[in-house]
């Protein structure tokens, strides 16, 4: 396609901003969980797998459509969120403050190690092969842009979501409280937020966000037990670029990668996909390489 | 120890096809967990991308296959690896913990999809070498390279260089305020753990003969070394050695019949160590041999 | 060379805020200079820029008559300059001998073989108290032995000037009073200069021959400890009125 038709493609443009807020979901429930942890959660994409599965299962075998599901969905997401946060998150966060350098890699090995097996116990019972379904694909024209409905519904509930979270974040007592642990949580415990149900609701709100995104991928494409991984790079690059906890800047970060995936693969070609996903992760990364928390620091 | 290499090394006169092979991947396993200690375990900086040296030593045999001496061609991949780790190194080792961990996943998987694009570019979806040298050709190889990759690391491990490493390990401020030149010691690090997967990759091009981008690139090959690694603790040549073994019989035992059920079991073993025994079966040795010697001394007063 | 240490015009700013402002002073080899001033005066940036730990924005600083602006921390080690920190940063999981080995190892001393370098340390464990606890982890070490074990490498690395950066905040009276002999013999066993930050007046003013104070980044007095304690600016600053 000739470089200018490519750029000027409302086609294009709207694959763009579907595939980009489809990240900012992911990103936003990444933010949440590792703003409040503060230990990289490489498993956040099996989650979004397993979204996709639930999704794909009520459809198959109930006949539900996803949209139905996804609020279900979703609570499910919360509960499995608040649930690992009592059983083994709580506990992690207790480490000594001396040692948490070195815990913080070896917690990321940790949660590699969840993300092996998840990714490979849904191998073992959906069987690793392709899974896909059809719906919502009748196809809607407005110019000379075709739009199926699946991915308009993915777009507005991703929208819808992100921008309902955002709108929780910065407008609601409990929004505030959520942002000051993430910012700093020992002056959080200080100034008498109740720092541990704020960390609770982060993860069911993150873990719950991660499961919808999954099923909104359901409808848009074809996934395995191992398609979560992209989305956890993807949620990472989101971050480092818009900065930790800030959900707006996120928001941009995601469409702006939604944008140089979508066209970089068009300008170029289907196989660059994956490089132009991974050379954006390291480039984030090698241009901040003190990661997020220098980038908002107020220290003298 | 020592009993161990004896036995290695007269494996292939007295053993089968099934068990020289066999012995050809323990040795390749503790070749690439030895060197990846010399950066991971010395310093500190958890790499999860130690496949891509391996990958890129792989890949150069496979496309310099007959145009040169083999020898030559497995020497030059450890060059090449080498090479590669000196010029990432700088920007790389910059950033710190977790970020680096994820970096160098990063950075695997994108030289990963950088040649499967260039070799789909080109047409090729797979490889196959003919002509191959012997299976035990191949395998005094990776007996060298293990040799190698043991002898570099109980050097490092006890040199001055590698006090430097521990020291900027623990804290890298003040090893750099006492004096130690980090970033050069970080640099040389990588650069000395790049050198032989790169070389173990080259050789076992020639034992499977079959090359597919995705295999020598696969991350699974990082995270087992992480492991195998991690099973073993401690930051000398003695730990790998047990988690290698370890790790390996388990894989021996699983891998043909329930492959899936092994990925669940190596993840389970991540995270138990990781959360209960960060120092591995060495560390579980050292604490036990320790409590005796205190109930010794208890008992020993009146 | 007159003096050890040189300080001229130092300055340092951080965007918009001023650490330190024109600051000037020398360093006799011998002495022990004492830095005070109230917190954010500027004196663990003042430490920090002559250990090379960050750059200056204006200034020069002279060690032995070297130009040290711009060296690596490692570099400015190795020329004879060690530093502790106010907040200890010991090695956690090695032990205390393996602490000071780095120290004798890497710095000034360059006794780069194991046996040379451990020979030194123990001599300097003696001399600090801490022989007993040679081989334990340095991360079971009291608060107290942690700012023994900083100081400790410090001297372990042979260096000629030694800053102090508040090695007796959290120590009890006994404890002062223990480190300030340590701090005297440290000094006259191996002739070296100190520069001593302290909040513990007590401790300034028995260790040091000379002080210097810094407020809001500036110099505003330096002399003897009696002639501190009469100095008008220094009392005004401290107690808001004559004395």
């Amino acid at each position: 396609m000739p470089v200018l038709d490519v750029l000027t493609s409302g086609q294009l443009l709207f694959a763009a901003l579907v595939t980009g807020s489809v990240y900012a979901l992911v990103a936003l429930g990444l933010n949440l969980v590792y703003g409040t942890m503060r230990m990289l959660n490489v498993a956040h994409g099996d989650l979004v797998m397993l979204g996709a599965y639930a999704a794909y299962w009520a459809f198959s075998i109930a006949g539900i459509s996803p949209l139905v599901a996804a609020p279900v969905v979703a609570c499910l997401g919360a509960l499995l969120g608040y649930a690992l946060y009592k059983g083994l998150f709580r506990h992690l966060l207790a480490v000594a403050p001396a040692d948490a350098g070195r815990m913080e890699s070896n917690s990321l090995l940790l949660f590699f190690g969840l993300s092996i097996i998840l990714q490979n116990a849904a191998a073992m019972l959906f069987t690793p092969n392709n899974r896909a379904y059809q719906y919502l694909d009748e196809v809607w024209r407005v110019g000379n842009v075709a739009m199926t409905g699946n991915r308009i519904a993915a777009l507005l509930v991703a929208g819808a979501t992100c921008i309902g979270v955002a709108l929780f974040l910065g407008r609601s007592t409990a929004g505030l409280a959520m942002r000051s642990v993430i910012e700093r949580r020992e002056a959080a415990y200080i100034v008498g937020v109740d720092v541990d149900r704020v960390q609770w609701s982060s993860f069911a709100l993150g873990f719950g966000s991660a499961a919808l995104a999954g099923v909104l991928m359901s409808m848009l494409e074809q996934f395995s037990p191992f398609s979560g991984f992209p989305f956890t790079i993807a949620g990472f690059i989101v971050i480092i670029l818009g900065g930790l906890g800030n959900v707006m800047a996120g928001l941009v970060a995601a469409l702006l990668l939604g944008v140089i995936e979508t066209y970089g693969v068009a300008l170029t070609s289907a196989n660059l996909r994956s490089v132009l996903l991974y050379g954006c992760f390291v480039g984030a990364l090698l241009l901040f390489p003190n990661g997020l928390l220098a980038r908002r620091s107020t220290r003298s | 120890m020592a009993l161990g290499m004896v036995a290695m090394a007269v494996l292939p006169f007295v053993a089968n096809d099934y068990l020289v092979g066999t012995g050809l991947t323990l040795l390749m396993w503790l070749a690439l967990t030895q060197s990846w200690c010399v950066l991971s375990k010395m310093t500190g900086y958890v790499s999860l991308g130690h496949v891509v040296f391996y990958g890129l030593g792989a890949y150069l045999m496979v496309v310099s296959w007959q145009q040169l001496p083999f020898m030559l061609v497995v020497f030059g991949a450890g060059v090449i690896a080498a090479a590669f780790a000196a010029l990432v190194g700088l920007p790389v080792l910059r950033v710190r913990g977790p970020y680096f961990v994820i970096l160098t996943f990063g950075l695997a998987e994108l030289v990963k999809f950088i040649i499967m694009a260039a070799e789909s570019a080109s047409g090729t979806a797979s490889r196959i070498l003919f002509g191959t040298p012997d299976l035990v050709v191949i395998y005094f190889c990776m007996f060298a390279l293990a040799l190698l990759a043991t002898s570099l690391l109980t050097w490092v491990s006890r040199s001055r260089f590698g006090h430097g490493l521990r020291s900027l390990r623990e804290n890298e401020e003040a090893a750099e305020t006492l004096g130690v030149p980090v970033v050069r010691f970080k640099l040389i690090a990588f650069v000395l753990s790049a050198a032989i997967p790169g070389m173990v990759g080259a050789v076992m091009a020639l034992r499977s003969t079959y090359f597919v981008v995705g295999g020598v690139f696969d991350p699974m090959i990082s995270i087992t070394v992480i492991a195998m690694a991690i099973l073993g603790g401690g930051d000398s040549a003695k730990g790998p050695v047990l988690g290698v073994v370890f790790l390996f019989v388990l894989q021996e035992l699983l891998w043909a019949n329930a492959p899936l059920l092994y990925m669940i079991i190596l993840g389970a073993i991540l995270i138990t160590f990781v959360l209960l025994l960060p120092n591995g079966l060495v560390g579980l040795a050292d604490t036990r041999a320790r409590w005796r010697a205190q109930r010794a001394a208890a008992g020993a007063k009146p | 060379m007159s003096a050890l240490l040189s300080v001229r015009g130092l300055g340092k700013r951080y965007g918009g805020l001023t650490a330190l402002n024109d600051v000037s002073f020398d360093v006799a080899p011998g002495q022990i200079l004492g830095v005070m001033g109230a917190n954010g005066a500027g004196k663990t940036t003042l430490f920090s820029l002559i250990a090379g730990n960050s750059r200056p924005s204006a200034g020069e600083i002279l060690f032995e008559d070297l130009p040290v602006v711009g060296l690596r921390p490692d570099q400015i080690c190795r020329l004879g300059v060690a530093r502790t920190f106010q907040i200890v940063k010991p090695f956690p999981s090695l032990t205390v001998l393996e602490n000071l080995r780095t120290g004798a190892m890497f710095g000034h001393a360059q006794l780069r073989r194991k046996a040379d370098a451990d020979l030194a340390c123990l001599r300097v464990l003696e001399e600090v108290g801490l022989l007993q606890m040679a081989n334990r982890r340095a991360s079971t070490l009291t608060l107290s032995g942690q700012k023994r074990l900083e100081i400790a490498r410090c001297v372990a690395t042979g260096a000629r000037l030694v800053l102090l950066d508040e090695v007796m905040a959290g120590l009890t009276p006994g404890e002062v009073a223990q480190m300030i002999a340590t701090l005297r013999h440290l000094q006259a066993s191996r002739g070296l200069t100190l520069l001593v930050i302290e909040h513990v007046m007590r401790a300034l003013m028995e260790l040091c021959g000379r002080i210097l104070v810094l407020h809001h980044g500036e110099l505003i007095a330096e002399g003897s400890p009696t002639q501190i304690g009469e100095n008008e600016k220094v009392l005004s600053v401290y107690f808001g009125a004559h004395a």
